[in-house]
């Protein structure tokens, strides 16, 4: 049991290093750097740029060297914590993510807990009632929140709330809160921005969840175990609860692993039209600008987050389904 | 046929939505004129009603004039009164600027909230604080003016331009602004090769450099080795040695003419040594001593940084909000002596996208933004107007063009499609297979003026009216014959028109940019439609904006499309019009850079016509202002008629012009100069902005 998890603890190392190499290299693929980008936006604002001025730029920000050795560069900071200058904000890229990345996590969390919250009873429900009234209601609500693309919910909603409520649009906090200290009322005024993007992050993958529970508990109610139980006049809710339900959690437990990053990586477009102060919409301008320390950093944490995930998810596993325990004994 | 009948149903939606909420009152006089001026005959565009009558602050320059008693915001007469700051009349200095409000007296107080898109978005904050330019053009566009030069004097010779600052004049910090702080910009930063590789060619005659030279305290002189009469437009314009310290020090930009010396000294290894300013660039976190002093004089980055800007950073741009507030020493005043700027402080919020920003402008969260608030929005806005409390006004610029097909003089990729690009009869038939009349309905309301990249006929570099319309009109059959002509006659079974050396079908790539304030790309998508009555096969190319940038400077594209802003003054804005800027030409960059070089890099231009407008614009500087209007009308004339950029619809406010402005704030122009050159809103003074209640 300890050999798996150290084996599976330095396989996990070395993944992360090989994502830190891939994200640098990915983000250096495109034509141009962050000087071209750099160019392009000077020119928008009627800056002029020098061939000889573009070249002392290079040097200054370092991008005229080879890429290994940016890339080394970039490590020997990575190391240090620090993670390298995030160009366009001309602040260190630790500054620029550092808060964004703990609403990125309550907002993801949020989602995610809202989206099981919803999809186990409902799942449930719909799978025990099979073909009731309530399962087509839920197929049908489930059906429409996977095929709304969620940006679209977003503006809709985002619309109806300015136009019928007078809500504040977009974000995750006033005004008067966006810049001050951490205190109670800052976190109640984030704890009421929250339902709407929770929501709309949630509900696709409600639906999603809704099906695959729905269709799992199906294939175990049908099970002989059951029908014995049943047979032997078990509580309906102890037949259903007890076995089925659990041996049917499995997929929701072996998506922790990448519900996390996909959370991150798949709300940048409903962050953007939101306007969430997360890392996603911060993701999508880095790349943009060829701002390659942040964008690359960004990646590197996402792919940590992922294998994290994926470590959680073989825990989580492990104790739910017995059958795997016995496997990683052998 | 649809696309048309679409547009006409949205300007019925239009007008509808003005009617019902009272604003055909406000059609007058210059909606017809305007309407006129479209060449649309006598119907009034509701469009036309949201432009109002171009109006603006007033400077008085006689100092009889001039109030003797000043006063000031109660946030500072507080600080005086608690001993932080020193009495109004010893801040505002000896000479001030006085201005007369465009409408009103104002009363103090406020905060400005705007919106913003991040540490990109610069220009959104320092088009407001531009009163830190030399000089300015007054609010018509047309006149230069006094801002933190008092008065200039050009030598009648043209090699030098001599500048008197104001008596008393001192930084945001107190301390006195003098000619030493132009010296300290020149001799320590702009001939420091670490800061500024090479010189730069706003400060440069027929590739010579000029000098600065202090006078006395208050009198700074400028030095040419030959006459450049175009200096004074320089200084007043968007450019490096007139844009500023709030345009030019920040973003690692090294120009801007001052500097406060006595604040940036202590990042410059001449004062003290390299060891020394490099430590304390580590110990700030910086790799080096230039990272540092570009980061401290950057007036967005770096709120102890001394300027002269009405309001001054608070809240770096690089957080969530970008925060300003008032300058306690600024320069100018109201013509009752109230110290100017009447708003206490300016407040952006990041919006992460456009839509966002846009709802919140409906949503009445800003009380006065005209910088990314869309065109196409428009019918929105107006159907909120009132129960939020703003109203819209629309400022058209004076360019020709907002989406101008740029033809590649240098594309050499392929040999076939190189030699049509570079055949005029074939640009021309080009421009005459676009209906401007669509384009003008569906992507500008029908508000735009279609036809060439000519400047508006109100500008005096506008060769003529009848310009306008040159080679700038459908004509489907005129373009055929033209194609027919040059020797594009054969067709294939879809009617396209077939390349000559055999290899299929004609196809001409279309290169638009992500994220401009226009849609180019379905602009594009448009014209390749139209194009297909004359057999050209388009193909649109989107792209996203550095990339396109990337693509234009390795001479890849075959027709880019931009707007042709700035234009509209040739000479302080050319790269839009002409190739002479390697920075930016659409036109073909090795002619950019064979023109810059002065023959030594790039690539001669083959054209005949275009090589004599290069001529004429290089010969340009040395002369006086009515040579000057000539060579420009001549070049446009060449430009129109060999339609080597093709117009489409332009004088627009789609960049920049659509502004929405809450009914609580006073001394808001009906109508302003929409030109980069004016930095606007900058030539309306918002330091005469302010709450009415």
């Amino acid at each position: 049991m300890l050999a798996y998890l150290v084996g599976r603890l330095i396989l996990a190392i070395l993944t992360i290093w090989a994502i830190s190499v891939l994200s640098f290299v990915i983000i250096q693929l495109p034509p141009g750097d962050y000087i071209t980008s750099y160019i392009a936006q000077m020119s928008a604002s009627g800056g002029f740029v020098s061939e000889q001025e573009v070249e002392a730029l290079r040097r200054e920000y370092g991008l005229d060297q080879p890429m290994w050795i940016q890339y080394l560069r970039w490590m020997k900071l990575v190391m240090q914590g620090r993670f390298g200058m995030a160009l366009e904000w001309k602040r260190p890229v630790s500054e620029v993510i550092g808060d964004r990345l703990w609403l990125t996590m309550v907002v993801s969390v949020a989602a995610i807990i809202l989206t099981w919250a919803l999809a186990l009873p409902i799942g449930i429900y719909s799978a025990v009632r099979q073909y009731s009234a309530g399962d087509y209601a839920a197929t049908l609500v489930g059906f429409i929140g996977l095929a709304i693309p969620s940006f679209m919910l977003a503006l809709v909603l985002m619309y109806l709330g300015f136009t019928l409520f007078g809500a504040n649009i977009g974000g995750l906090f006033s005004d008067e809160f966006v810049e001050a200290p951490w205190s109670l009322a800052k976190a109640w005024d984030l704890a009421k921005h929250l339902p709407l993007p929770a929501l709309i992050l949630g509900l696709a993958g409600t639906a999603q969840l809704i099906r695959i529970m729905r269709a799992n508990l199906l294939d175990e109610l049908r099970k002989p175990y059951v029908v014995t139980a049943r047979a032997r006049g078990l509580a309906e809710h102890r037949v259903i609860l007890k076995y089925p339900v659990r041996v049917a959690l499995n997929p929701f437990a072996s998506t922790v692993g990448y519900l996390l990053p996909y959370v991150v990586s798949g709300s940048i477009i409903v962050s953007l039209v939101l306007s969430l102060p997360t890392v996603g919409p911060l993701l999508l301008k880095a790349l943009v600008a060829q701002d390659m320390f942040l964008a690359g950093t960004i990646v590197l944490l996402l792919g940590v987050m992922t294998v994290i995930g994926t470590f959680v998810s073989d825990l989580l596993l492990m104790w739910i389904d017995p059958r795997i325990r016995f496997e990683s004994r052998k | 046929m649809s696309a048309k009948r679409k547009g006409v149903t949205r300007r019925d939606f239009l007008r509808d939505a003005a009617l019902a909420t009272g604003v055909a009152a406000l059609a007058g006089s210059s909606s017809l004129a305007f309407a006129q001026a479209a060449g649309k005959g006598p119907e009034p565009k509701l469009g036309g009603q949201l432009i109002g009558k171009l109006e603006g602050p007033e400077l008085i320059l006689d100092p009889a004039k001039w109030p003797k008693k000043f006063s000031e915001a109660p946030m500072l007469a507080e600080l005086v009164k608690a001993g932080k700051l020193p009495p109004v009349d010893q801040r505002v200095p000896a000479e001030p600027l006085v201005i007369k409000p465009v409408h009103s007296i104002g009363r103090y107080g406020g905060t400005w909230r705007r919106g913003f898109t991040g540490p990109g978005d610069s220009e959104n904050g320092n088009r407001i604080v531009s009163a830190d330019k030399l000089l300015f053009w007054e609010y018509t566009g047309t006149k230069v003016m006094p801002s933190v030069a008092r008065q200039w004097l050009l030598a009648d010779d043209g090699k030098s331009v001599t500048l008197y600052l104001r008596k008393g004049h001192k930084w945001s910090d107190g301390k006195p602004f003098t000619a030493d702080d132009f010296v300290f910009w020149y001799e320590d930063v702009y001939l420091n090769k670490e800061l500024v590789p090479t010189p730069h060619p706003d400060f440069m005659i027929n590739g010579k450099s000029g000098v600065i030279k202090k006078v006395d305290g208050t009198t700074v002189l400028f030095e040419f080795p030959e006459p450049n009469y175009l200096f004074l437009d320089i200084l007043a314009g968007s450019t490096a040695m007139g844009g500023g310290q709030a345009l030019w020090q920040m973003d690692g930009r090294t120009m801007g003419a001052y500097m406060p010396a006595h604040y940036i000294k202590q990042f410059h290894p001449k004062y003290s040594s390299k060891d020394e300013v490099d430590r304390k660039a580590k110990a700030a976190g910086f790799d080096g001593w230039i990272a540092y002093i570009k980061n401290r004089w950057d007036w967005r980055l770096n709120p102890e940084l001394p300027v002269l800007t009405p309001w001054k950073t608070v809240t770096p741009i690089n957080n969530p909000t970008w925060a300003m507030e008032r300058n306690p020493y600024f320069y100018e005043v109201d013509t009752a002596g109230n110290q100017l700027p009447y708003i206490d402080r300016l407040q952006m919020t990041l919006a992460e996208n456009l839509e966002v920003l846009n709802l919140r402008a409906i949503g009445g969260q800003y009380d006065l933004q005209e910088r990314h608030t869309a065109m196409t929005k428009l019918p929105v806005f107006l159907e909120n107007r009132d129960k939020i409390g703003y109203d819209v006004r629309l400022d058209p610029a004076l360019n020709g063009s907002d989406a101008t097909l740029q033809t590649n003089q240098a594309y050499d990729a392929d040999p076939e499609v190189a030699k049509w690009l570079h055949t005029a009869d074939f640009r021309r038939a080009l421009s005459m297979g676009i209906d401007r009349d669509q384009l003008n309905e569906t992507f500008w309301l029908g508000i735009g003026v279609p036809g060439s990249t000519a400047p508006s006929e109100t500008t005096p570099y506008n060769p003529g009216p009848e310009w306008r319309k040159k080679w700038s009109t459908l004509d489907v059959k005129q373009a055929n014959a033209l194609l027919d002509k040059v020797g594009l006659s054969k067709k294939d079974g879809e009617g396209y028109r077939l390349r000559a050396d055999g290899k299929g079908r004609l196809r001409i790539e279309l290169l638009t940019s992500a994220g401009a304030f226009i849609p180019h790309a379905q602009i594009a998508e448009m014209i390749k439609e139209q194009w297909k009555k004359i057999g050209i096969q388009a193909d649109v190319k989107e792209v996203e904006r550095s990339l396109y940038f990337t693509r234009i400077r390795g001479n890849e594209h075959q027709i880019a499309i931009w707007a042709n802003d700035g234009t509209e003054l040739l000479y302080l804005f050319p790269r839009h019009g002409l190739p002479v800027d390697p920075a930016e030409a659409h036109l073909g960059h090795p002619i950019a850079a064979w023109y810059a070089s002065g023959g030594k890099q790039g690539k001669k231009p083959e054209d005949p016509q275009l090589l004599k407008a290069l001529e004429l614009f290089r010969t340009a500087n040395g002369q006086k202002l009515p040579e000057r209007i000539k060579i420009a009308q001549e070049i446009f004339k060449i430009m129109v008629d060999g339609q080597y950029s093709i117009g489409t619809v332009g004088q627009s406010p789609a960049t920049m012009g659509v502004r929405i402005v809450s009914r609580k704030m006073g001394n808001i122009p009906s109508r302003q100069i929409n030109a980069q050159h004016c930095r606007t809103p900058g030539t309306s003074q918002p330091s005469t902005f302010y709450f009415k209640a």
